[in-house]
């Protein structure tokens, strides 16, 4: 047993829902990932929990501190450590078995430990009083030294911490899935579903590779410089191209926002490999391929450069001709989208569809996404940024594409979660889970996007103005629901039964 | 109509709708008949499938272009461009953003005149965002720090108390940074 899986065993409650007892040869395409899902979702958990403290907050008239605590706790916990790693979890996992590579040694371990430690790191740093939200919102975290809202001791931990969830984003998840897919050697056993790269269900797993360590990598010089300046080892005279304000947040959006499109790349790219396994006439095959590989390029080439729609409303100091470059190619992505749209559809109209809980999970999860695509865009175009920009239809969109990411992955995890563990979930709650994770997710964004249609600022402490309140209960009504469907998850994974070796067989990938 | 759909928040509300209703009603419903009616594989030929890839995607560029084409004179550069190239004079207004409030040169307008806010922020990003005395948002300019000022020219057509607020979160007391433009009916 391997060093990962037992300690995955001897966590607490979420250890018995990921723990794997699957076959030992396959150990090393599961061990690291079942860590990986597992922090996820105790991680997931916790940002449950602050999200819905949040409304709270407001209607019981708490005080502001605490709601900038928790909405920078539940924004930085929701997108890095559950969905990224979650999304490195169960991808590393789908990859290495479709190429027969493992997922061992020390970059998976580092990328493990970086980003459930820089987590940590940055949640203390948070409880010690650093409230910059998720956005890092630069140069706020030095001037709120400046200004006494928080300690320079707060903002070194907490900027060490990002730095680590920076590393495992940028370099060391990358770096493992190029490793996987351009580099090791081959091993028969580990072989599980054989995919080429030029397989729609892989593609999109090397494209975003790339596009991590590459739009990622100036944002990596610049915090790094940032952070060896407030370790005192490098002078501040030295990197003023580093600390100043509109470098940092360039180098921020360029990552931010293709961390963002190279996490939907590589879920559309998941979606494909997943939909055909569960095609009623058993073709196991997407309607077309080029169509598919098409939506993916499409995808890539407009998502790099369409991170200025973050800039819009800075005019003239963004110039309009990047304006307009930002909102032609924010809707090139729909391009891409709506590509994706009909070939799926297609296959389904096609080839009629199995209805198990993990591909409703994929396609309840895409419908999310596509919905969400729409707010993307509008909130893209220039003129509706200047009415958009900073309220509540933003924070809406960010959260919808996570929790819609979130979802496509957990039905990829329901999908391979009998190879993992070597145990199998109830359909029933499989279901629920699907139904109210769906309706939730839904409610949610609607309530987020009429807010900001109403006005309502985002990471604002003060609902009770203008008659916002009304969606902070629409916000809080629908955050239940998804977290009971979360419960019912955790309650499949903690009494899923073990299978019984040789009489049910795994689900084949 | 444009003016409400270009430059209201409801008008992106309504053009969202526009969009994933239809989205909603066909993918659900192909996914509940195929699932739960009837699964069995389809006879579709395949000039059928091409000739609705090509309905759709000539849709979905159609789309693309005209909404995009309309929008444009409802750009703020756009806009600021064509009111400062008119005859009438814009009233300058000088704003300074610093946590937690701002520093106005001018805050009575009146209805009709041309008014080109030019706002920087001192110490951390800052928005400056105008709201109608009904509620919704007018504008927002986001404010960086160092890169120089925002600016755009608006003209206001309603009499009323306008309420300014941050829209970029600025730290401890961001949802307390706001302040009031008072604009009057036109005095000729
Ligand atoms: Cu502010």
């Amino acid at each position: 047993m391997s060093y990962a899986t037992s300690m995955v065993a001897a966590v607490p409650v979420f250890g018995r829902m990921f723990k794997v007892e699957s076959e030992a040869e396959l150990e090393d395409i599961n061990a690291w990932p079942a860590a990986m899902i597992m922090a996820s979702f105790i991680w997931f958990f916790a940002a449950v929990l602050l999200g819905i403290s949040l409304p709270l907050t407001q209607m019981l008239g708490l005080d502001a501190s605490l709601f900038y605590t928790a909405i920078t706790g539940h924004g930085a916990a929701m997108a890095f450590p559950f969905v990224f790693q979650l999304m490195m979890g169960v991808g590393l996992h789908r990859a290495a078995g479709c190429v027969g590579k493992p997922v061992s040694g020390w970059i998976p371990a580092t990328a493990f430990w970086m980003m459930n430690i820089g987590a940590l790191l940055f949640t203390i740093a948070i409880l010690m009083g650093l409230k910059i939200s998720y956005a890092v919102m630069y140069p706020l975290p030095v001037v709120g030294v400046e200004t006494g809202q928080w300690s320079m001791t707060s903002l070194i931990i907490g900027f060490t911490g990002i730095a680590g969830i920076l590393v495992t984003v940028i370099v060391l998840f990358p770096v493992q899935v190029i490793k996987m897919f351009f580099f090791d050697k081959e091993r028969e056993e580990l072989v599980l579903h054989r995919r080429k790269l030029s397989d729609p269900g892989m593609l999109g797993m090397a494209m975003a590779a790339f596009v991590l360590l590459i739009m990622g990598s100036p944002l990596l010089i610049v915090a790094s410089a940032v952070l060896l300046g407030l370790y005192g080892i490098l002078p501040f005279a030295w990197i003023p191209w580093a600390t100043d304000p509109m470098v940092f947040q360039f180098v921020f959006y360029i990552f931010a926002h293709n961390l963002m499109e190279a996490m939907a790349i590589m879920i559309v790219s998941a979606v494909y490999a997943t939909l055909p396994l569960y095609l009623a006439d058993g073709t196991r095959q997407l309607y077309s391929n080029k169509l598919a590989n098409l939506a993916l390029w499409i995808l890539l080439v407009t998502s790099v450069t369409s991170f200025f729609h973050h800039f819009y409303t800075m005019f003239p100091a963004l110039p309009s001709a990047l304006s307009y470059h930002g909102n032609i190619m924010s809707w090139g992505t729909g391009v891409g989208a709506a590509i994706t749209i009909f070939t799926i559809t297609m296959t389904i109209v096609k080839h009629g569809l199995r209805a198990e809980a993990g591909v409703m999970a994929v396609l309840m999860g895409f419908t999310l996404y596509i919905l969400d695509g729409v707010s993307a865009i509008i909130t893209s175009t220039v003129a509706w940024s200047y009415q958009l920009h900073g309220t509540m239809w933003q924070a809406g969109h960010t959260m919808a594409v996570l929790i819609a990411v979130a979802m496509m992955w957990m039905g990829v995890l329901l999908h391979h979660y009998p190879v993992i563990t070597g145990r199998v979930l109830d359909k029933t709650r499989g279901m629920w889970f699907v139904i109210l994770y769906t309706v939730g997710a839904m409610g949610l964004a609607y309530s987020f996007l009429a807010a900001g249609a109403a006005g309502m600022p985002r990471r604002f402490a003060s609902w009770d103005q203008e008659g916002w309140m009304i969606y902070g209960y629409l916000i809080l009504f629908f955050g239940l629901c998804m977290t009971l469907s979360m419960l019912i998850f955790f309650i499949d994974v903690s009494k899923a039964r073990r299978i019984n070796t040789g009489a049910e067989a795994a689900p084949a990938e | 109509m444009l003016e409400f759909i270009y430059q209201s928040g409801w008008g992106a509300f309504t053009m969202l709708l526009l969009f994933q209703i239809p989205f909603l009603l066909v993918f659900l419903t192909v996914i509940y008949r195929k699932a739960y009616v009837d699964t069995s594989a389809s006879t579709i030929t395949d000039a059928k499938i091409s000739k609705l890839r090509g309905g759709w995607l000539t849709l979905v560029i159609a789309l693309f272009l005209v909404i995009n084409i309309v929008g444009i004179q409802y750009i703020p550069a756009i806009y600021t461009a064509k009111a400062a190239n008119s005859s009438v004079a814009a009233v300058d207004v000088a704003i300074e953003a610093q946590s937690w409030s701002y520093d106005m040169s001018v805050r009575e307008f009146e209805v009709g005149k041309p008014v080109r806010f030019n706002a920087v922020s001192l110490d951390t990003v800052h928005g400056f965002a105008v709201y109608h005395p009904g509620g919704r948002v007018l504008f927002t300019m986001m404010l960086v720090p160092g890169v120089g000022e925002s600016s755009l020219i608006y003209t206001f057509n309603e009499p009323g108390t306008y309420k300014v607020r941050c829209l970029e979160y600025c730290g401890a007391a961001h949802h307390e940074m706001s302040d009031e433009i008072i604009v009057t009916e036109a005095s000729s």
